[in-house]
């Protein structure tokens, strides 16, 4: 069942793309929109930390695989940071055993690209009603 | 009448004496049968003493080679001390060289002063065998019948000595004789332990035939190989025991053997093992000619090759599947790799068709934004399309051809395919790709999977590495005589110094799946390329990598490239 919210501007939560695949971050933003959320992308974790995005981010969609700071990498930087921000892996791997670990690590989903934007949606929601 | 029958009676005497000594002398040399010149002469001396009533006689034989002459005296009687022998017998020499009729004072103290008359007996037709000297102190010595039996002793003394020597010349010849006969023996039979021996102890297998090939003999590597002993190989011949196609040739080349036409000839054939096992080997078979006692045989050098043989199969084959091995021996990255590749520009499009869909469904239907989905959905077609041909360009169907390679080109487009594995081992690749740098000539596909040969390599070096970052350079540069240098750096485990040598192996891997093309099959590549490729530690952590190839020249390139690389036919359907 879809869930589509009409909210204001003013009060669309932040959703922030980190990936560094140029595909995901175009086509991410207009279906963010479409979900009622605000988005902002960054081809880089380390774009991201060095950032506001880091104080306003509600939730955030990042990619697995990065040259540089990995997803992960960035996942523990922001637990050592303190910044409890809720974390959806997508990655472009076929590898299957990395979803239950990063689940583990404490991501709140990891989906594998092509996802549906259905099960994104849901994926953000669990996310935001954790806050 | 008065004194004359006396006189007459004391000469007929003395006649018959003479007579009696004369048949005594005739028979000594029956006596002498030893042949040893000593006891001949002791027995003559003896019989003149007695029978002339001599004072002195002395012998000296001079003819003995190498030995010292033998000397002997008789003296009646002795008036004094007993000179040394050869005192004496100098001192008679002397004598009858001066022809003086002095007595030399030695023989004056032995003897007596008083004359003495002394009669030279020459042994030897020429005096060569010695002398014997008889000598009295009566002033009628010698009368005439003492003078004629000394010399028939003189002679029979000659004849008793002349025999002694042949005979000891035949013992001595004998001797020799016996002597070579034994050496040679020995000789042969040592030759003989030593051929046995060659035979039996041969590290390769050695057969021996008759002309109809029935085995004659066999050494016992031979029997070994085959499995059957000599006894039951008298019983075969080879050709019951040679298997598959071989057959016709051999039988050709025996028959040529035999004819003449050739002296020897090698073939690599099949045995048949007693146990039905089949094996290789590579046989030297020659002809040995007839000799006196043994007619002429055929002998064959046999080894066991059939080691040999797998591997130079096993080695073909792969030799032979390298291009298309290579190609997908990195399968398993590859899909994982186009997997990974396709998946984001997938991604973009469904993503933009779902946003498509809302858009178009909002109301008022928001038709600009949907457009703008499509336009983006296009340019991730395109982008699918795009990792789809590079990646056909990789690993596609089509054969190596030679061409003029920009190594930085390669060496990125390598680096794009395999980024996403590199990011999944968390390495970070730098790049020092350098400039203006000249096009080498080669296979493109080729030198593709050796630069990724060694990207993985680093990245699997690096594996294990937790305390320091994952750093991969990878650079290029001219190198000296118009070369090009790749170089792959890691910051990895390293390699042990006297492992060098055996990183470029055929079978030295550390890794337990054999995917990708190692670094054996990488230096071959190189190689054909005329380069080379080598490995060197690193002053801190890891090892590096390098290739050097030369710049392509103007011939180069095209159907007459002096490459070692197989030049397809250009008709060839990519």
């Amino acid at each position: 069942m879809e869930l589509r919210q009409e909210r204001r501007p003013a009060e669309r939560p932040l959703v922030s793309v980190v990936d560094d695949d140029q595909s995901v971050r175009e086509s991410l933003p207009d279906l963010l929109g479409e979900f009622g959320f605000a988005a902002r992308t960054f081809s880089s974790a380390e774009e991201f930390l060095a950032s506001d995005g880091i104080d306003q981010t509600r939730c955030l969609l990042l990619d697995f695989a990065m040259p540089g700071m990995s997803g992960p990498d960035l996942q523990r930087e922001l637990k050592l940071r303190g910044r409890r921000i809720p974390i959806i892996f997508i990655t472009a791997s076929t590898d299957k055993t990395v979803r239950p670990r990063l689940l583990e690590q404490g991501a709140v989903e990891c989906l594998f690209k092509p996802f549906s934007d259905t099960a994104l949606l849901e994926a953000i929601n669990s996310a935001l009603h954790l806050n | 009448m008065e004194a004359q029958p006396e006189l007459a009676s004391g000469e007929v005497k003395h006649l018959q004496r003479c007579i009696n000594d004369l048949i005594s002398l005739l028979a000594l040399p029956a006596v002498w049968s030893g042949g040893d010149p000593s006891e001949v002469l002791h027995t003559l001396l003896d019989a003149l003493v007695r029978m002339l009533r001599l004072d002195l006689v002395a012998v000296r034989l001079t003819d003995r080679v190498g030995e010292a002459p033998v000397e002997i005296v008789r003296i009646a009687e002795v008036r004094g001390p007993m000179p040394p022998v050869h005192d004496i017998c100098d001192a008679l020499s002397q004598c009858l060289e001066d022809g003086s009729q002095k007595w030399p004072p030695l023989l004056r103290n032995l003897m007596g002063e008083g004359d003495v008359s002394i009669v030279p007996l020459p042994l030897g037709l020429q005096g060569e065998l010695g002398l014997i000297v008889a000598a009295a102190q009566r002033t009628d010595f010698p009368r005439q019948t003492e003078a004629l039996l000394l010399s028939v002793a003189a002679n029979q003394a000659s004849i008793g000595l002349q025999e002694a020597r042949l005979r000891r010349q035949q013992r001595h010849l004998a001797a020799e004789l016996d002597r070579q006969v034994a050496e040679r023996t020995a000789q042969l039979a040592a030759a003989e332990e030593r051929w046995r021996s060659v035979f039996e102890n041969s590290a390769i297998g050695v057969a021996l035939t008759d002309v109809n090939g029935r085995f004659l003999a066999a050494n016992p590597v031979f029997e070994k190989m085959l499995g059957y002993t000599e006894e039951e190989l008298r019983k075969l011949s080879f050709f019951d025991v040679t298997h598959g196609e071989h057959l016709e040739r051999n039988r050709a080349l025996i028959g040529e053997l035999l004819e003449g036409t050739r002296q020897q000839f090698q073939i690599e054939k099949q045995y048949r093992r007693k146990n039905g096992s089949v094996m290789w080997v590579r046989n030297n078979v020659s002809m040995v000619p007839e000799t006196d006692r043994v007619p002429r045989f055929l002998m064959a050098l046999s080894e066991d090759i059939t080691e040999r043989k797998l591997a130079e199969d096993a080695l073909s084959k792969s030799r032979s599947e390298l291009a298309h091995v290579g190609r997908f021996a990195s399968l398993g990255v590859l899909t994982a790799s186009i997997a990974h590749e396709v998946n984001q520009p997938l991604s973009g499009i469904i993503t933009n068709a779902g946003t498509c869909l809302r858009m178009l469904a909002a109301d008022p239907p928001n038709v600009d934004g949907a457009r703008e989905t499509a336009r983006r959905t296009i340019r991730d077609g395109n982008r699918a399309a795009e990792v789809i041909t590079r990646l056909r360009a990789l690993y596609g169907k089509k054969d190596p051809t030679i061409e003029s390679v920009d190594l930085n080109e390669a060496a990125r487009e390598v680096l794009a395919l395999s980024l996403s594995e590199l990011q999944r081992n968390r390495v970070l690749v730098q790049q020092e790709l350098g400039d203006g740098l000249p096009p080498v000539a080669g296979n493109r596909v080729q030198l593709q999977q050796v630069i990724l040969n060694l990207l993985r390599n680093a990245s699997d070096a690096m594996s294990a590495v937790d305390d320091r970052p994952r750093q991969l350079l990878i650079r290029t540069e001219g190198d000296e005589d118009d070369h090009v240098r790749l170089t792959v750096k890691d910051a990895g485990v390293g390699f042990a110094p006297q492992a060098a040598d055996r990183l470029f192996d055929s079978f030295y891997t550390t890794k337990s799946d054999g995917m990708g093309i190692g670094l054996s099959v990488s230096r071959s590549i190189i190689e054909s390329h005329h380069g080379r490729l080598w490995a060197a530690l690193n002053t801190g952590p890891g090892a590096t990598f390098s290739f050097s190839i030369p710049r392509a020249s103007e011939a180069a390139t095209g159907a007459d490239s002096n490459l070692g690389i197989r030049i397809p036919d250009v008709t060839d359907a990519a």
